[in-house]
């Protein structure tokens, strides 16, 4: 441990009589949040893939203040125009502004990964907790089912599920639930795995018998004291997955299995810009780097994150 | 040894049970059945041909025994007839499968000739300007998705340039230099995205490989650098690298869907692609059934493998 961090420690531990639980509490989130920030600044890749993080971030949010048009107004007057000061991006074949578009299909895209991964989490952790935790009989069968699920190959499940929701005629917000749920249900099983295997080796720790020796009930223990353990591979797997399901949305609606037309979204764009490739090129580059971009800024953090927290691999 | 492989083998038929069900609840998840599809064009629907044809396909009896009936005759290779082209399916898919392959091999083949190089030599010459490419273009290439890179090598190899064929596809046996000439394209989107994987992973196992202690004994009693990283490490560094190879394999059989309609390579993807397009349910069934059993087959397979070269591996 470094001086400063040695420090930082003392400057919590050091209580004055006249100190208010509140200040005290507060006093110990920045310092806890100072140590976070010290180790992310260590790592040139989590500190880069942090700012290109908040800055996507930012955008997605900041979406309908800096989208200049509307997304899906058609003027075919201009249509395929190069960029210009009143079209950043230029147009596409319906005169659409491919700037707004490509802004609102990030919102788009970004929300539908964080609910999908958020969706997985929820599924996952609870399952490989306990399997890891209880083991025996129903580790054994929670996990054939894991493996089962695993075995699906991933892009063939979207399909069938979409087909599914083809069939049912399910459109907009819905049609959106179905895709955060078959992507949850697929991000699903490498959480669990995950969550199981640390958990069983934390399950064997001394502060768990600990625990078990004041008398703390099983679910208890499962969740307060092994759970907080095995949360950092956990994030860390979880941001990786946020770059992985933008690639799949992305795919998807490139197949033209995503949302219908007029909705802006970053793979149905590239598909239709496709049909103009040989006289317009640019309109096919946007969304491809848009894409580039969330992704790498998600797996740049999460290596970075991997670093800082698996002491293994610090040195590399 | 021979204990350990029946038990996988017992393994893995739970996996496939649950995958049979998965594929049939989909089928019976579709608004409709068969009969709709087969009296849409008779107009109004007459009860007693309903009830005739509900008898002939089995659609009267309780659902389970229903699944028993289909499960029974796909083990005897019976997938029904598409209702599309009312050719048994079977016979559809034996002639995609090879496509599938074929692209899949070469495009493993293809990264690993381009990754297990740059990996060993990102690895030996850590930190230097060598190391920095290597890791910043496999980043980029896993962040960059794979339908982008292949509209971008059809508009610079086939558009701009014109060497290459945009699509196609010639069987290899029949005539090879074609085969090979329309193969280029797709097997090096196949292969970049791979390649990227594998740089990555070849790195870290070799990084794990140096800082062993063999290699320092290796070098104390002055053998040739050379030698110590090709003949010792190396190939220690492999197995991790040829486990996930497979791995990635099977991920590619069931992921080539985007790729192959890209380049319109007549494999098993495209095959379930258009069947949803037409809505052929048999084909899309049996499509990812057998896609399926091929992923679980060939994770099988590395898994025994990654147990012959590593011995030291739990039964875990």
């Amino acid at each position: 441990m470094s001086d400063q961090q040695l420090q930082s420690r003392q400057r919590v531990d050091t209580i004055s009589p006249d100190d208010t639980p509140f200040a005290i509490r507060m006093r110990r989130i920045q310092a806890v949040s100072r140590n976070a920030l010290d180790e992310l600044l260590k790592s040139k890749t989590a500190t880069i893939g942090a700012i290109m993080m908040i800055f996507l971030l930012s955008v997605c949010i900041l979406t309908p203040i800096l989208a200049t048009h509307s997304p899906i107004k058609t003027n075919y007057r201009i249509r395929l125009e190069p960029a210009s000061a009143e079209h950043y991006f230029g147009t596409d074949k319906f005169g659409r502004d491919i700037y707004s578009r490509v802004l609102w299909g990030g919102q788009r895209i970004v929300l539908i990964s964080l609910a999908a991964v958020t969706f997985g989490l929820i599924l996952g952790i609870p399952l490989g907790v306990f399997a890891g935790f209880f083991g025996g009989r129903f580790d054994a069968i929670s996990m054939r089912f894991v493996d089962g699920l695993i075995a699906f190959p991933g892009l063939l499940l979207y399909l069938l599920i979409i087909t599914v929701a083809r069939e049912w005629k399910l459109e907009g917000f819905w049609n959106d639930l179905i895709l955060v749920f078959a992507l949850g249900v697929n991000t699903m099983p490498e959480i669990a795995r995950l969550t199981r295997g640390t958990a069983m080796v934390e399950s064997k720790r001394e502060y768990v018998e600990a625990a078990h020796v004041v008398g703390e009930g099983s679910f208890y223990i499962a969740l307060r004291e092994i759970l907080p353990n095995i949360i950092s591979p956990l994030i860390v797997n979880a941001t990786v997955r946020l770059g992985f399901i933008i690639l799949i949305i992305a795919a998807l609606s490139f197949l033209g299995l995503g949302t219908p037309p007029p909705t802006p979204d970053w793979g149905s764009d590239l598909n239709v810009a496709r049909q103009h490739m040989e006289t317009n090129p640019m309109i096919a580059v946007y969304p491809g780097l848009a894409i580039c971009y969330s992704v790498l800024a998600f797996n740049l953090f999460g290596d970075g994150l991997r670093d800082i927290l698996d002491p293994r691999t610090q040195d590399r | 040894m021979l204990i350990y492989i029946i038990n996988r083998i017992l393994q893995i038929i739970p996996v496939i049970f649950i995958l049979s069900i998965l594929v049939f609840g989909f089928v019976h998840a579709l608004p409709g059945d068969v009969i709709d599809t087969l009296t849409a064009t008779d107009g109004e629907e007459d009860p007693e041909v309903r009830a005739a044809l509900e008898k002939e396909f089995g659609l009267d009896k309780p659902i389970y025994v229903q699944y028993f009936i289909w499960i029974g005759n796909v083990l005897q290779g019976d997938f029904g007839k598409s209702l599309v082209t009312r050719r048994p399916v079977n016979i559809e898919l034996l002639e995609r499968i090879p496509a599938t392959v074929y692209l899949a091999l070469v495009g493993i083949g293809l990264s690993i000739l381009i990754a297990v190089p740059l990996g060993t030599l990102a690895a030996v010459r850590r930190n230097t300007l060598t190391d920095y490419t290597a890791q910043i273009s496999s980043l980029a290439g896993i962040s960059i998705p794979e339908f982008w890179f292949a509209i971008l090598c059809i508009l610079l190899f086939a558009l701009h340039l014109g060497w290459l064929p945009s699509s196609g596809y010639a069987p290899f046996f029949s005539e090879p230099g074609k085969s090979i000439w329309y193969l280029i394209l797709p097997a090096l989107a196949v292969g970049f995205r791979q390649a990227a994987f594998t740089t990555r992973l070849t790195r870290s196992s070799m990084l794990d490989e140096l800082s062993k202690d063999y290699v320092d004994t290796a070098r104390s009693l002055g053998l040739s650098e050379r030698k110590v990283i090709y003949k010792y490490t190396l190939r220690n560094a492999m197995i991790p690298t040829i486990t996930i190879s497979g791995l990635q394999l099977a991920s590619l059989l069931g992921g080539t869907v985007v790729l192959e309609t890209i380049f319109s390579w007549p494999g098993i993807g495209l095959a379930i692609y258009s069947a949803i397009q037409l809505r052929d349910f048999p084909v899309i069934q049996a499509g990812v059934l057998v896609l399926g059993i091929m992923v679980v087959i060939i994770n099988l397979l590395v898994d025994i493998t990654y147990r012959v070269l590593n011995p030291r591996v739990g039964m875990g």
